[in-house]
């Protein structure tokens, strides 16, 4: 048992230095049971999947458990009619939980993931006038990665906490040399490039109470983070002998911002057979800083002797960037769930879940300037988990497969601009996301799973 | 129990190691929301049949002014102020299928635009300029410019045109305090209720006139309904002073209804930042929303080449939108230096194809 924890270590000290980490789980969720019940499992995750949402409750795992999963939610979100065709995101997801005792108190280290299939991490620095879903674009299209570690001091309590990780860029492109304008084969230029991918951290913290043999509350905690975009570039240089040229270009973007947030979140057994969950998530979304890029440039191309040919047109410094500010609103987003042990036999249960969460759009009506595209959306889910114990004799323990089926929808909206000449204009927007998963977990030695009355 | 854990955790590593991969770019930005007036881009190589950005272009002719108008087969119309053998200005007709490859430019060996009016009562002076086309119940109602004023020609096949024979709207009398010259270049829309509504260069600005038969324009109001943008503005460092400070001229307009329903006039420019015709131009947008009232211009320019465009048109085929507007011709060696008709496209990410051909008549 001691080479598994080293192996998990490793594994995570090997991933959080140097790959890109960020949180689609806040929209689509972590793992088909949590899924299925709209996210309102701050007080009853238990397993891998607490490593996003309480990381208190990777201490009531009992036994050695590796949850692994996939998920794809497709966007059909549209303006005027189109569909705007925003990429799906989807991957996988799972983790795992290593329990253990220290001290005879009951620990565990939990890691979870959720990997993309298609990349690791996007990057995408829009002109600040482009209209765009700023928050199902780009946003989601991250690795998220998080370690956790849990322990449950006394028998009502548990607390636990970890970090997650990101990782900022920084960039820097230096180009020296001679341009030959008539005969270009004969330029002798000189590249330098020089990227840097640093570490960013954030930190996630929990803890359950229970209030009584069928009532726990919760309370998480998630920190902010900024994935920052720094890019410098430098050309230098001779222009077929005719003038010089310098080329100084800084910029600098958040292009991923997660705002901090603190759940509060009760679960109630209502029947042995059948359990309430309510969730209420602060998003600090006044925070927000908007991904649009900081630009610095120097441009100095001096006169040839004689002046410019007229043929030629050089070209001149841009303008610097008005930025206009992003203002958004902080949000109490409610989530309710439930679960149903439908089947419950010695070797095979059967639960019925679902689940239901209001998002209201943070984003501020714009009216003016940048297009930020956002409505509130009403999410719904529904979703079936199996679990199946002692199936096969040299893997002792619980196998167990649930599945997923999320809609969100998004009324239409219409939005007035104030100004007759913005370029783009009145427009209408709706949408609604479908999201599709599957998670299978495996636990050993243990039921991780609530025990049966 | 240690064995297996071991390999659960090996498993789990090597998956996302093995899953990792890079994938496209992705989308997401298609079918946005737009006025559809741009910014443009200037079209590239391969996106024109000649040298880009030019559509129509002619040593001799030096094409200018142009008008563009969608045909009920979806082709671009378009006029343009030409120079005829005589030295003239005349004002021809040509068409393009693709709205880039517009029949008798220079690629178009054998053919040339066909010119459809010339310089022909007295008031209208010895050249012709702002051509306006209008497709009014089979017919193109055809408002152009001279130096008395504007003027109408109406033609049933296109080519052949009978012309009123005083202007439709002639120089203000006595003048007022901004439409110090006769009116000139003018772009005519129809709005929903029937009523045309002319948009026209006089001065330094940009005036209205209404007519309920399109035969005989009344000013609307006494002011311009766009003026030179105030120069007084504190700009940031490194801003660069308004392009249309100096003189607004040249207007296009075209009307739609929003997707909210409110009625949008929308006005292509150009802007000077010193006087109306210096090569420091570039092309603006202005707009209203409901049949009457100022415009309100954006501070940005949708088209700036550096290359003294002007005289905008603009059509809307699909979800893309091209801008027909008259600029320099880069030319080298002894060539005298000359105008044509260069061409771009918005949304901005929008791609070509290759142009379709020319079509077999203008």
């Amino acid at each position: 048992m001691r080479r598994a924890p080293a192996l998990a270590l490793a594994s995570a000290l090997a991933l959080a230095s140097g790959v890109a980490s960020a949180n689609p789980l806040d929209t689509y969720g972590f793992g088909s049971r949590e899924t299925a019940m709209g996210g309102a499992v701050s007080a009853s995750v238990r397993g891998t999947h607490a490593s996003y949402y309480n990381p208190a409750g990777l201490a009531d795992t009992t036994g050695f458990e590796l949850a692994l999963g996939y998920f794809r939610a497709a966007h059909y979100l549209s303006t005027n009619g189109q569909d705007n065709q925003v990429d799906p995101v989807r991957g996988m997801n799972g983790g795992l939980v290593l329990p253990g005792h220290v001290f005879q108190v009951p620990i565990a280290f939990g890691i979870g993931v959720h990997l993309p299939d298609d990349r690791i991490s996007r990057v995408r620095a829009l002109r600040q006038e482009q209209p765009r879903w700023e928050m199902y674009d780009n946003r989601n299209q991250r690795l998220y990665f998080a370690t956790n570690l849990a322990l449950r001091p006394f028998k009502w309590l548990a607390v636990g906490g970890g970090l997650s990780f990101m990782s900022s860029t920084r960039g820097r492109l230096d180009i020296t040399g001679s341009a030959n304008i008539f005969r270009p084969s004969q330029s002798e230029v000189r590249h330098e490039v020089d990227a840097d991918l640093t570490a960013v951290r954030y930190p996630q913290a929990g803890v359950k109470v229970d209030l009584s043999d069928s009532v726990r509350a919760a309370m998480v905690y998630r920190g902010e983070f900024q994935l920052g975009l720094d890019l410098t570039a430098r050309l230098r240089g001779d222009i077929s002998r005719l003038t010089t040229a310098l080329y100084e270009l800084e910029t600098h973007s958040v292009n991923n911002f997660l705002p901090r947030q603190i759940v509060l979140g009760g679960s109630w057994d209502i029947r042995p057979w059948w359990t309430a969950n309510l969730d209420l998530t602060w998003i600090e979304w006044s925070a927000y800083v908007a991904p649009v890029a900081s630009l610095n440039v120097n441009l100095d191309i001096p006169p040839p002797q004689g002046g410019w040919p007229a043929t030629i047109t050089p070209p001149e410094t841009p303008a610097p960037i008005r930025l206009q500010p992003l203002r958004l609103s902080n949000r109490i987003v409610p989530r309710l769930g439930t679960e149903v042990l439908a089947v419950q036999r010695p070797r095979l249960d059967v639960a019925v879940r679902g689940g239901y969460e209001w998002a209201k759009s943070p984003i501020e009506r714009q009216t003016e300037g940048v297009t930020y595209l956002d409505l509130d959306r009403h999410t719904i889910s529904a979703g079936v988990g199996l679990a199946a114990r002692s199936l096969v004799a040299e893997i002792p323990g619980e196998i167990r497969v649930d599945v997923h089926g999320q809609l969100s929808v998004m009324p239409e909206e219409t939005t007035l601009k104030s100004r007759p000449s913005d370029f783009i204009g009145d427009y209408r927007a709706s949408g609604h996301i479908w999201n599709l998963g599957t998670t299978v977990t495996f636990t050993l030695d243990g039921a991780s799973r609530k025990e049966a009355p | 129990m240690t064995r297996v854990a071991s390999r659960l955790s090996l498993v789990a590593l090597a998956l996302p190691v093995a899953c990792a991969t890079l994938g496209g770019e992705g989308v997401g930005d298609r079918d946005l929301p737009t006025t559809g007036v741009g910014p443009f881009r200037k079209l590239e190589t391969g996106e024109v049949p000649g040298s880009a950005p030019f559509v129509l272009d002619d040593k001799l002719a030096e094409y200018r002014d142009p008008s563009a108008v969608v045909a009920p087969d979806g082709s671009v119309i378009l006029h343009a102020v030409a120079r005829d053998k005589a030295g003239a200005d005349v004002i021809v007709r040509t068409r393009a299928l693709d709205a880039v490859s517009f029949h008798g430019t220079r690629e178009d060996s054998g053919h040339t635009p066909r010119v459809v009016l010339a310089p022909a009562l007295p008031w209208e002076g010895p050249a012709l300029s702002g051509p306006s086309a209008v497709l009014r119940g089979g017919e193109t109602w055809l408002y152009y410019a001279g130096t008395g004023g504007i003027g109408l020609a109406r033609s049933r096949d296109g080519f052949t045109f009978t012309r009123e024979p005083a202007p439709v709207l002639a120089a203000a009398v006595p003048p007022s305090a901004w439409e110090t010259t006769a009116p000139r270049a003018p772009s005519v829309i129809v709005l929903p209720g029937g009523e045309l509504r002319m948009f026209y260069a006089a001065g330094t600005s940009i005036g209205e006139a209404r007519s309920a038969d399109g035969v005989r324009f009344e000013r609307v109001g006494a002011a311009p309904v766009l003026a030179p943008r105030p120069s007084d503005v504190p700009l940031q460092k490194g801003e660069k002073p308004a392009f249309d400070r100096g003189a607004v001229a040249d207007p296009f307009a075209s009307v739609r209804i929003t997707p909210a329903g409110r009625l949008h006039v929308r006005v292509l420019y150009t802007g000077y930042a010193a006087a109306a015709g210096a090569s420091d131009s570039a092309i603006g947008f202005a707009a209203r929303y409901g049949e009457s009232g100022p415009l309100e211009s954006n501070p940005l320019a949708v088209y700036a080449v550096g290359k003294g465009e002007r005289g905008p048109a603009f059509v809307e085929i699909g979800r893309r939108s091209f801008v027909y507007v008259e600029q320099d011709v880069v030319t080298l060696g002894t060539d005298p230096k000359r105008r044509a008709i260069a061409a771009g496209v918005a949304p901005v990410a929008e791609v070509l194809e290759s142009p379709r051909g020319f079509p077999a008549e203008p």
